[in-house]
């Protein structure tokens, strides 16, 4: 007899729906799996068989032939077990052939009839929703990601025997229920790390919360032991707290990639993931046969922190110039484009020399060609691509250990609420939401210039040697230090404050004519 | 060209380079280099046998020496030479010990009348040294003072660089050929010391710049000029080895004094211990050489420029030993902000300079 029901299978960060079919029909007693399969899909009949066996199901010794439509896409992963049960059970007349209708089915299955977890949930569900299905079936630990999904029923099965039952008592499920509002509204009072608890460093903390309200990129230059990876680490802090539909593409990308935690709904905070320098350039930007998301798309709606930049293998480095300008990476293979947001802000560290000391020339041991080279090693294409440098001094004995009142993370955050809060009502219905995510003529149209302004900013042209680029930059930076103070429009002291964050260029490294 | 006396000295200077004791031991023998040239090879190996393979090198390259193409290869190659019995060459290193047999050059020579001081240093040099290599050389070459060094990393380099914005005259004398860059980093500068000043080198083009080249080519540098300034030089440094020619030489020397615990300059602190003169500005110099510091120099154009009051207070508490914004808050008693934006007003007035990454000293 014939039955089918749904599953779906994950591409790149979206998922499209999959049937399941099954036949039993006199023949050579055998299990067939049939539908342009990986391995792992085709051993699940076997799994099947020894599951529902150790459940107390004996498939009869006929011949059992298995379809996953559409039969031209390969299917990988190992979450077609269940429905490949589900579905041969239908056949067998176990369970009612219609309470397969209208449900997806999704998991694993162990020997034992145990259903096990699989990555991706929130998508599979998602692609369910969009083809008009509103009720899964999924591994128990993945239940509660599934349901954040508005008008979603999702039930979460254990093993195949509770499975059976679900499907024979449909209405008895208990569904499984997720709070986003309330989890959103708890979300900001857990915080790790402060910005209270850096001493000293003020101008770098200031550059931070300039970066952050703006979404400018980060590139911050220090000896080593000043506190760059601190004050990294706490940026995410004073960003404001994330959205749902924020919270949802985060989950989404971290569930496709198999790093959700299991019972986890929604991922809340702000992603701060900082890869080490001999990250390979498809582990940053994303790869694979079937390619699954990477550093740059994890950190999206958070922080990419490079730490010792010119470290970076240069063919890494590469790789980010293009998803940092349109903020989401293609990755293209045979069988398809995948796309992967990468809305991360980049916050890099480095430091000013091979040996960390420059410009303290009594402890530097670098020549001058040495010290050029090394900021050399970082191509200039990347560099356009940060707005705000600033510096991170070495540290004294008196600022480490002194007890000063510093202003807190949550402090700072509600200025720089407010400047987005601003940014989102100037750039209302456009693609844009950042002042860093501006191009050159969107500039020219939402940050204009007084008169007075114009000329001081000619004048800095032509004074410190500025690109077209650079230009812009201090033009974008201006724009959201008038956002943190609330200023509707760009004035000197802004503009002033801005040349102050603009990438070293040559003639700083001590180059000479 | 053939058999003239310059040819004669032009064969002899590119026969052996980096032995001037050699050269002139030469000529004194045979009177002049036409002497050298026609003296028989086993006399010479007999008169001079400290020093035999120099004896067959200089042999060796007078037999397929041809004085024709050796000087149309000078000519392609835009170098002049200049010998010891030239009219043009330097009256001022006629007089030294050992003064090379010929000058290999390319764009002028400094002239003789005209003052001339020597800016020397270390090749890594910090910000101040760097600061005050441009002050000086900016200051000096703009009262007209040709400025001399040697066109390395570090002083050298930023001693010429600072008289070239003043759009003065500054002469490179190089530790190998003349045709021959070095550093190699030092390209531009090289190219403008060419057009607007000039490049010399006692050694014959194509002249690897070799180690012991360089002590030999320090004569020349004070042999040039009337003051040799020293700035940062460590303890032991090859700038000493210039001010001790120079003395040897009866030129005054001046160091740039640094703080006592610097190694950058121990060795100017040193100098001055043992009685150099300290040079404090470049206004001290010139009125010592004799020249009124011009009323029109820079100095004087900015006391009219108006500063804002936070502007004033950030420039009095910035020096030469560079600051940055949060040390400068401290000092000014203003908030980071402010100080951030008197920056810029001050380095686009041209009092400050972001001399690396919010590391500012006042602009000299």
């Amino acid at each position: 007899m014939f039955s089918s029901v749904y599953s779906a299978a994950l591409n790149g960060l979206d998922a499209y729906l999959v049937r399941v079919e099954a036949d039993i029909s006199d023949g050579m007693p055998q299990l067939l799996m049939v539908g342009y399969l990986s391995s792992e899909v085709r051993e699940a009949g076997d799994r099947v068989r020894t599951a529902l066996r150790n459940t107390g199901i004996v498939l009869p010794p006929r011949r059992i032939t298995v379809n996953l439509a559409p039969a031209g896409i390969r299917k990988a992963g190992s979450r077609f077990d269940l429905p490949v049960a589900a579905a041969i059970l239908a056949s067998l007349e176990k369970i009612p052939g219609d309470s397969l209708k209208n449900v997806m089915l999704t998991g694993e299955l162990s020997l034992s009839g145990r259903v096990l977890p699989v990555p991706g949930i929130l998508a599979l569900a998602e692609a369910a929703r969009d083809n008009g299905i509103h009720r899964c079936i999924v591994p128990e630990q993945n239940a509660a990601e599934g349901a954040v999904l508005d008008g979603m029923e999702v039930i979460g099965a254990s093993s195949v025997a509770q499975l059976i039952e679900l499907l024979r008592h449909p209405k008895e499920a208990a569904c499984v229920r997720v709070d986003t509002d309330r989890l959103l509204r708890e979300q900001s009072c857990s915080r790790e790390a402060d910005f209270s608890e850096i001493n000293g460093q003020a101008m770098a903390k200031r550059a931070a919360e300039v970066a952050a309200a703006g979404m400018h990129n980060l590139l911050m230059i220090g000896p080593p032991g000043a506190g760059k990876t601190m004050i990294a680490r706490r940026i995410a802090g004073i960003l404001p707290p994330v959205t749902l539909e924020e919270a949802l593409e985060m989950t989404k990308i971290y569930s496709v990639a198999g790093l959700l935690p299991e019972n986890t709904s929604l991922l809340l905070g702000r992603p701060f993931r900082a890869p080490h320098h001999t990250v390979t350039a498809e582990a940053l930007a994303g790869g694979g046969r079937i390619p699954s998301p990477g550093e740059i798309s994890l950190s999206s709606g958070g922080i990419l922190f490079l730490d010792e930049f010119p470290e970076f293998k240069r063919n890494a480095l590469e790789i980010l110039r293009q998803p940092l300008e349109e903020r989401r990476v293609c990755i293209s293979r045979t069988a398809g484009t995948y796309i992967f947001p990468a809305k991360c802000m980049l916050v890099a560290a480095m430091n000013p020399c091979a040996c960390g000391h420059f410009p303290d020339r009594s402890r530097c041991t670098c020549t001058e060609g040495e010290v050029s080279r090394y900021l050399g090693k970082i191509s200039r294409p990347l560099l356009d691509r940060i707005d705000i440098c600033t510096e991170v001094p070495g540290i004294s004995y008196e600022e480490l250990t002194g007890k000063q009142e510093n202003e807190s993370s949550a402090s700072i955050r509600k200025r720089v609420e407010a400047a987005h809060r601003m940014q989102q009502e100037r750039y209302e219905g456009l693609p844009v939401r950042f002042n860093a995510y501006l191009n050159g003529s969107q500039t020219e149209l939402y940050c204009p210039l007084g008169k007075k302004e114009k000329n001081l900013l000619k004048n800095v042209f032509g004074k410190l040697n500025l690109s077209a680029r650079a230009y812009y930059k201090i033009i974008k930076t201006a724009r959201t230090i008038a956002d943190l103070e609330q200023e509707k429009r760009i004035l000197e002291q802004h503009l002033l404050e801005a040349v102050r964050y603009r990438l070293p260029d040559g003639t700083y490294w001590g180059k000479g004519v | 060209m053939k058999d003239t006396v310059e040819a004669y000295w032009h064969w002899l200077c590119s026969s052996i380079a980096g032995d001037p004791g050699l050269l002139w031991r030469l000529v004194e023998q045979y009177k002049t280099p036409k002497g050298v040239f026609y003296a028989k090879e086993e006399e010479l190996a007999m008169r001079f046998p400290g020093n035999p393979k120099r004896i067959a090198g200089l042999c060796a390259k007078r037999r397929d020496w041809d004085f024709e193409k050796e000087s149309e290869n000078l000519r392609r190659k835009g170098i002049t030479f200049v010998s010891c019995e030239h009219p043009a060459y330097p009256k001022r290193l006629g007089v030294i010990p050992h003064k090379p047999g010929g000058l290999f050059v390319r764009g002028g020579l400094p002239e003789d009348e005209i003052p001339s001081v020597a800016i020397v240093g270390a090749r890594a040099c910090s910000v101040y040294g760097r600061e005050a290599a441009l002050w000086f050389g900016r200051e000096l070459a703009g009262a007209g003072v040709q400025i001399i060094s040697g066109m390395a990393a570090g002083i050298d380099g930023f001693g010429h660089q600072g008289a070239l914005e003043a759009g003065g005259k500054t002469f490179g004398v190089l530790g190998g050929g003349v045709d021959i860059c070095y550093p190699e980093f030092h390209r531009g500068l090289y190219m403008r010391l060419e057009r607007e000043g000039g490049l010399l080198s006692e050694y014959p083009p194509g002249t690897r710049p070799m180690r012991y080249l360089f002590p030999l080519r320090n004569r020349l540098i004070s042999g040039l000029s009337d003051r040799v300034i020293i700035i940062e030089a460590k303890a032991k440094s090859g700038s000493l080895i210039t001010a001790d020619l120079a003395l040897e030489q009866g030129k005054d020397v001046y160091a740039v004094p640094g703080r006592i615990e610097d190694p950058l300059s121990a060795g100017c602190n040193n100098l001055i211990r043992q009685g150099a003169a300290i040079a404090l500005s470049p206004e001290q110099i010139l009125e010592e050489l004799g020249i009124n510091p011009q009323s029109g120099s820079e100095n004087g154009k900015r006391g009219k420029i108006a500063l804002e009051k936070a502007e004033n207070i950030v420039y009095s508490c910035l020096g030469l030993q560079a600051r940055n914004p949060e040390e400068l808050s401290k000092a000014a008693g203003l908030p980071l902000a402010e100080v951030l934006r008197s920056l810029t007003g001050l380095e686009l007035k041209g009092y400050a300079k972001e001399i690396y990454k919010n590391n500012y000293i006042r602009a000299l």
